[in-house]
């Protein structure tokens, strides 16, 4: 069994911080999702997560984003970038990087659920037959967090031809964050829970992807696996567990509520 | 009477090398040769093509042909061919399988699948949506190439004019068939087509017989896609056997969870491509589910618990694996299949030392008097083979016709 190889120092500079861990629940309402996999080259395999976390065969990419209309942030959009694993023998995926459209949504995704948001321009947009996602620096955020690399898009990539699913079809993988939190540096598990109403699925190519802006320069995701747009409404529950990033689950699992 | 198989995955210990390639290869023909001579019934391969640590098996077609040379009696499960066109051309399926009959004197038994990994899927270009209809193709197709001397096939996802595909296998009609269940409803597919269930993944006896009650009831008015049908119910176990339980514990359990680990490793479709096709996580969903079943108490989210090991697992002294699998036989299972180890953690003369352990003290409480001897009967030859100048020379053993 392989596990990460990236230093845990390192991965935690820029880390946010959850100063308390919640016990609410957010709910975000009239969602647009867009789910995408792409598979890496091998050279990120082990080196892009922390020891606690285990890669799979091959290594792959799980793109998320949120076209989110209520949500107690206010309306946003977000895009979250995630390196697909599993901790202990459970499918999860590590957030390497994410990306919000408002401050309010940077600062909630950030210290409630440990997403290592940053603040940019973020626009998935749903045509007919199809969607278009960009994601570009905007500027300097009001909360300090680091923006994108460069001038360019940090993400761009368009979707075509609608292929309706059932709602069961679309499957999601929860979600780890390295965060700071009141029991140290941790691997925090968000798990959020969809109730879609309508799942297509189409055929998808990444246009632009500046690994560097996402803060994991060895992410290269080169071969589109596939591509989901979901209309659905979408709860985070309260932090239940979250893991030492320095140990496997067995060992380094604790429960928070 | 109940049937013991062993089981291979070929899972290989890392860091990879070529020693230990060679090694657990040669440890698992050994084992054949064993599990041969003390009468266990079948011996099963896999095919996977690309899962590193948990199989590293994906040509079993050779593996089962040195079983088949080195061995007598046991017979050789191919199971389970890849049902998916850009993997095997069904043609290939028929012709290697026929060679396999042929060579094992009238030994194989054939499994067919559709893979559950995107690793394996992927790695082919394969669309998974297709291939729960390519499954069902080859295996309506594949028992006619056997028997039908001009055959053609214009179907959904294959198509040849009509040849006769040769060779015919030894077997007549043709060798028994099975499908692999690993996610539930499969063995409605295997029942429908009077096809054998051939289970690879753990189910708690609950579950299994609830499955396989329903499996007999459907099978019994199937329209076989084969000339006959097979109502085989098996399903795959770990086996550690030692006298002293607190010692198989202590090196069966850790293999058990080694390899359901290196299970819950794999990247199964569902987990990356959005379709019909693929409604469960595979082997590791079932484990999960079976382990949620089995306690009531697991959080389904908690990432320290590991999955599997569901009730009934072939670890333990005699005594326990003889009540162990009355349970299974009580469920209405017809054969267990034995994983022997994982990733070589278990040393090669203690896997041999449980062998004959299970052999002498377990396998002969299942079965009757005239049942026990007929295992350690030698091969059976019969008649003499002519060949085409007249002259006699090679025997056939009595198992070509059935």
């Amino acid at each position: 069994m392989i596990s990460g190889t990236a230093a845990v120092d390192e991965l935690a500079a820029g880390a946010p911080e959850i100063a308390a861990f919640g016990t609410e629940s957010v709910r975000l309402g009239g969602v647009t999702g867009l789910s995408l996999v792409a598979e890496l080259r091998r050279p990120a395999r082990e080196a892009v997560l922390p020891p606690g976390l285990h890669p799979i065969v091959p290594p792959a990419m799980s793109l998320l984003a949120w076209d989110v209309s209520e949500s107690p942030w206010g309306a946003f959009s977000a895009a979250f970038v995630r390196v697909v694993c599993r901790s202990g023998a459970r499918a999860r995926t590590f957030c390497v990087g994410a990306a919000a459209s408002t401050d309010d949504a940077v600062a909630g995704l950030r210290s409630q659920f440990g997403f290592p948001a940053q603040r940019t321009h973020v626009a998935l947009r749903r045509h007919y037959d199809g969607v278009d996602l960009t994601v570009a620096p905007a500027g300097e955020s009001d909360n300090g967090a680091s923006v994108g690399h460069g001038a360019g898009p940090m993400l761009e990539l368009s979707a075509l031809d609608p292929d309706p699913l059932s709602v069961g079809d679309l499957q999601h993988v929860g979600s780890m964050n390295l965060a700071h939190t009141p029991l140290g540096l941790r691997l925090v598990q968000v798990e959020t829970h969809h109730e879609p109403s309508r799942v297509e699925r189409l055929a998808a190519r990444i246009d632009a992807f500046d690994a560097a802006a996402w803060g994991q320069p060895l992410l290269d995701p080169y071969w589109v696996v596939s591509c989901s747009v979901s209309l659905e409404d979408v709860e985070i529950p309260a932090i239940r567990f979250v893991c030492d990033p320095a140990l496997p689950a067995a060992e380094g699992t604790e429960r928070v509520q | 009477m109940m049937k013991f198989g062993i089981f291979y995955e070929l899972s290989v210990p890392r860091p990879f090398s070529r020693a230990n390639e060679w090694l657990t290869y040669h440890n698992a023909l050994e084992q054949c040769r064993v599990a041969d001579e003390l009468g266990f019934d079948h011996v099963w391969t896999v095919e996977h093509h690309f899962l590193e640590e948990y199989s590293h098996c994906p040509a079993p077609e050779v593996f089962l042909t040195a079983v088949a040379a080195q061995t007598q009696r046991i017979r050789v499960g191919h199971g389970a061919v890849v049902c998916v066109p850009e993997m095997n051309n069904p043609i290939r399926v028929a012709e290697r399988a026929a060679a396999l009959d042929i060579i094992s004197n009238g030994r194989l038994e054939l499994g067919t699948a559709r893979s559950s990994t995107w690793t394996e899927l992927g790695g082919f270009c394969a669309d998974p949506d297709d291939t729960k209809k390519t499954w069902d193709e080859f295996c309506r197709v594949i028992p006619q190439m056997w028997t039908d001397d001009d055959f053609g096939w214009e179907g959904a996802r294959f198509e040849m004019p009509a040849r006769n595909v040769i060779p015919k296998p030894f077997q007549e009609p043709h060798p028994p068939m099975w499908v692999t269940v690993t996610t539930p409803g499969t063995e409605l597919d295997a029942a429908e087509r009077g096809l054998g269930c051939l289970g690879v993944s753990a189910a708690p006896f609950a579950e299994q017989e609830r499955r396989t009650k329903e499996y007999y009831r459907r099978v019994a008015n199937c329209d076989p896609v084969g000339s006959f049908v097979n109502d085989q119910v098996h399903t795959l176990n770990f086996l550690y056997c030692h006298e002293d339980y607190r010692q198989a514990a202590a090196l069966g359990l850790p293999m058990v969870g080694a390899f359901s680990m290196s299970n819950a490793h794999l990247y199964f479709t569902r987990e990356a491509y959005p379709t019909r096709a693929y409604q469960t996580l595979g082997n590791a969903g079932a484990a999960l589910r079976s382990r949620g079943t089995a306690n009531g108490s697991t959080p389904a989210d908690d990432p320290s618990v590991a999955k599997g090991l569901p009730e009934g697992v072939g670890i333990g002294d005699p005594d326990h694996l003889v009540r162990t699998i009355r349970k299974w036989e009580d469920v209405g299972v017809t054969g267990i299949n034995f994983l022997l180890n994982a990733m070589e953690m278990i040393p090669q003369q203690q896997v041999l030392d449980s062998l004959r352990l299970f052999a002498t003290e377990v396998i002969p409480q299942f079965q009757t008097a005239d049942e026990r001897a007929a295992r350690v009967q030698a091969p059976t030859t019969v008649p003499e083979v002519s060949s085409p100048d007249g002259s006699a020379h090679s025997t056939m053993p009595a198992g070509a016709s059935r």
